[in-house]
């Protein structure tokens, strides 16, 4: 059972990677990635995304033609883990292209989700 | 700034760089039957021109249109261009100045002029996302921005295919913002120029 859950939370983003239970979703904000359409290059070091990703009110906040960043922070419940997931995508009028997302879960993010 | 006419097509170069090949080896293919029927001659006249024309065509007009790209580049550096946008479409490449409101443009049909244009002269931008079809048939092949200067329409492909994809697909979505942001970028251009 144990190992059934742990595939099946390969497809929950909001599930403990430690314990699988359901994780609270403890804060969410929308953020600017400046980076032009055509020129997304992946980064998979936290301190990138601290240093560059601007905050924003909503998608039209965002110029045309440049990435947003969904930010999510999770925390478990059951065992305290917690989880940062980024969610790298190009809002095109009034729809949205993912183009990438990233885990942080080894407290990379804490200190930019705290501020 | 420049005062020129637009001109996207040079007619000349269009009718040199199709038929020029063509009567070179039509000409060799005359010699060869008049005066050099057979023997080593025969084979340098008939294959000799085939092969440089089938180079010329497929080659030379990209490497002309590489340096009528450098050339404007180069001409906006003197001139203090600040190349804030640059847009390498397959026939044309443009480049944009939002600070001072200029444009840069450079044709592959037209590689022996590169133009350098207030913006003011846009008359219009619009986007064409190419949609044809109704609902779940809904889909496009070509994506492209298109703008007016001088009542000379100007097409810009973001994205083309050989084949339809669908209007949520990660192609067009990324052609359509490509375009977008360009028409964005061309009238923000305008704005500044004409203020």
């Amino acid at each position: 059972m144990g190992f059934l859950k742990k595939i099946l939370g390969f497809f929950h983003d909001d599930w403990c990677s430690k314990c699988q239970s359901k994780m609270e979703e403890k804060n969410r904000q929308l953020y600017m990635l400046p980076m032009m359409v055509g020129h997304y290059t992946s980064h998979d070091d936290a301190e990138y995304y601290k240093k560059n990703l601007i905050k924003v009110n909503g998608k039209a906040d965002i110029p045309i033609g440049n990435y947003a960043c969904g930010v999510i922070a999770y925390e478990c419940q059951e065992c305290g883990h917690k989880a940062v997931k980024l969610s790298i995508f190009l809002p095109v009028r009034d729809q949205e292209k993912l183009e990438d997302a990233k885990y942080f879960e080894n407290g990379e993010m804490d200190d930019f989700i705290a501020r | 700034m420049e005062e020129k006419k637009l001109k996207k097509m040079n007619v000349v170069y269009l009718m040199a760089y199709i038929f020029a090949p063509m009567l070179i080896c039509a000409v060799c293919f005359w010699l060869s039957a008049e005066f050099f029927p057979k023997g080593n001659m025969a084979v340098v006249l008939l294959m000799g021109p085939s092969i440089l024309s089938f180079i010329w065509w497929v080659f030379a007009g990209k490497i002309i249109y590489k340096k009528t790209q450098k050339k404007l580049e180069k001409k906006l550096d003197e001139m203090g261009f600040e190349r804030n946008h640059t847009f390498y479409g397959s026939g044309s490449m443009i480049v944009v100045d939002v600070v001072h409101g200029n444009i840069g443009m450079a044709f592959f049909w037209n590689p022996s002029e590169v133009f350098v244009l207030p913006a003011s002269r846009i008359t219009k931008t619009w986007v064409d996302d190419g949609k044809s079809g109704a609902g779940i048939f809904a889909g496009s092949a070509r994506v492209s921005f298109l703008f007016t200067i001088d009542n000379i329409k100007i097409r810009v492909n973001t994205f083309t295919s050989n084949q339809r994809w669908r209007m949520d697909s990660d192609y067009i979505l990324t052609g359509i913002s490509k375009a977008d942001m360009m028409v964005d970028v061309l009238e923000e251009a305008r704005t500044v120029k004409e203020k």
